[in-house]
């Protein structure tokens, strides 16, 4: 019975995630995630938790610290998380 | 004049030697003193402190309290090894009720295995749904009070002993974010220390009552390339919750959550607009808890052991107006709901409604004024309802 709750829920789940995956398939959103700059992914997934910080609040070895961390507890792509502390640590 | 002429020789000299040592000196300060060493130590973290206001009415008694609230300092440590390896920790001081409460909030390593892949071992915050991981610290989260459901007696996990696989990438044209981990599993209350608790799950057991783990896992989907709109789902599975040999050690657990979040700058609206919420449902495998009356008589009983719990959240802040004062507020609005099993002992049925002014200093610093109204249905062993009603001014800043 649960086992069988597990897989409901997850097929669910997923299929819910495929159609959307679908649906926002378009060849705008196809280079939209490559073509981001440091300063739109900066803006676009720090405030998603938390207002954006001020590139000044931190010099360039704090940043690389920082970068680690919220990698690791954002859950950021290694792409994004490059353009964004690339971006704070030019202007600051 | 001669004089003159060899005493401004000298202080002339003497500006154009003062000169070159503090250049050399600049130079072998910044290559020795100021060169940035390959290993990093840096301490973060967050704090509040304010004023809370409670009236309660339970139908037969009414209370009312205000108190300054001593503050919490939470220091985050973080160790950069270097560019792959981490360490972790967060301590959580609090000022509670004339005591200080020390909470051991995590302390974790991690290795970037590669650009998909990190591993993380020790004591770390569980991505069941995103509130406690990600939206629980103070200068972020938009009220001074968690949502129902969330925290102590809470019913989801918080945190977890053990070894978790995390990352993310990007599939096809949608982004995805994952997490899975093994960490030690929930404790059962039996009721034999605390029978207004029987059947409660506890959770943060840093060391495991039996060889069952618990299994769990996060996945995250962005629909859009702008990375505004994020829908989770996550699960905690174990299969045994009490003492080896105890009639509760194969008594399992299954846990689900389901997380939405959006947040984007909406120019039609002036500004910013962040809606947060999160479903969270507890299903405990039956069993048989015992009950001492007053006469003494012992009796079995048992429930339907599921609890669930839901919060929404709606935030706006006038970001694109052109007055400083007024881009600096924001108006935060929230529902939220706990529900626990209908026959338990904690049996209870919850509900909160908060509305908020918050008022941003900066990117990391804001003062917040709330206004909270709550009805509690049961809980512990009682059977009474109350209306709860908070008013708080809080200072929270993050470091």
């Amino acid at each position: 019975m649960k086992t069988f709750k597990i897989f409901g829920i997850a097929a669910i789940v997923i299929g819910t995630l495929a159609t959307l995956t679908l649906t926002s398939c378009s060849v705008e959103q196809a280079t939209a995630y490559k073509s981001r700059s440091g300063a739109q992914a900066w803006g676009e997934n720090c405030i998603r938790c938390h207002s954006t910080p001020s590139p000044s609040s931190y010099n360039d070895v704090d940043w690389s610290t920082i970068e680690l961390h919220m990698k690791v507890r954002a859950n950021l792509t290694a792409d994004e998380s490059k353009k964004i502390f690339e971006f704070l640590r030019t202007a600051n | 004049m001669l004089l003159f002429f060899l005493v401004g020789n000298v202080i002339a000299q003497d500006t154009k030697q003062d000169t070159e040592i503090d250049s050399l000196v600049e130079a072998a300060l910044l290559r020795k003193g100021f060169k940035p060493s390959k290993t990093q130590f840096m301490i973060r973290g967050y704090g509040h402190t304010g004023f809370t206001s409670t009236k309660s009415d339970t139908g037969h008694e009414k209370t009312k309290e205000s108190t300054f609230d001593g503050g919490t300092f939470a220091p985050i440590f973080l160790f950069n090894h270097n560019d792959r390896l981490m360490f972790e920790a967060e301590l959580e001081f609090t000022l509670s009720h004339g005591d200080l409460d020390v909470g051991f909030e995590y302390a974790d390593v991690m290795y970037v295995l590669n650009d998909y892949m990190t591993v993380r071992a020790g004591k770390f915050l569980l991505p069941f749904g995103t509130f406690m991981e990600r939206l629980h610290p103070s200068w972020i989260n938009r009220f001074v009070s968690k949502p129902l459901g969330f925290g102590h007696g809470g019913m989801a996990p918080g945190s977890g002993v053990g070894v978790e696989l995390r990352g993310a990438f990007y599939l096809g044209n949608t982004k995805w974010n994952y997490s899975t981990y093994l960490t030690n599993g929930p404790t059962i209350n039996d009721g034999s220390d605390e029978p207004e608790e029987a059947g409660m799950l506890h959770f943060e057991n840093l060391k495991d009552n039996n060889t069952s783990k618990a299994f769990g896992g996060r996945i995250g989907f962005f629909p859009f390339a702008d990375s505004s709109t994020e829908i989770g789902y996550s699960f905690y599975n174990t299969n045994g919750t009490g003492e080896p040999g105890s009639e509760y050690e194969k008594t399992g657990a299954f846990l689900y959550a389901l997380d939405f979040s959006f947040v984007k700058q909406i120019s039609a609206l002036s500004g910013l607009v962040d809606i947060k919420a999160q479903y969270n449902n507890s299903k405990v495998e039956d069993a048989f808890f015992t009950e001492t009356h007053d006469d003494g008589d012992v009796e079995d009983y048992t429930f339907d052991n599921e609890s669930n719990s839901f919060y929404v959240q709606l935030s706006y802040r006038p970001t694109m107006s052109g007055n400083d004062f007024v881009k600096n507020l924001e108006f935060v609005g929230r529902y939220s709901e706990y529900n626990t099993p209908e026959g338990a002992e904690w049996e209870s049925q919850s509900s909160q409604y908060s509305f908020g002014l918050n008022y941003w200093l900066s990117w990391r610093s804001l003062i917040k004024l709330s206004y909270e109204s709550a009805e509690l249905e049961g809980g512990h062993g009682s059977h009474g309802a109350a209306k709860v009603k908070t008013f708080s001014l809080h200072w929270a800043i993050g470091f």
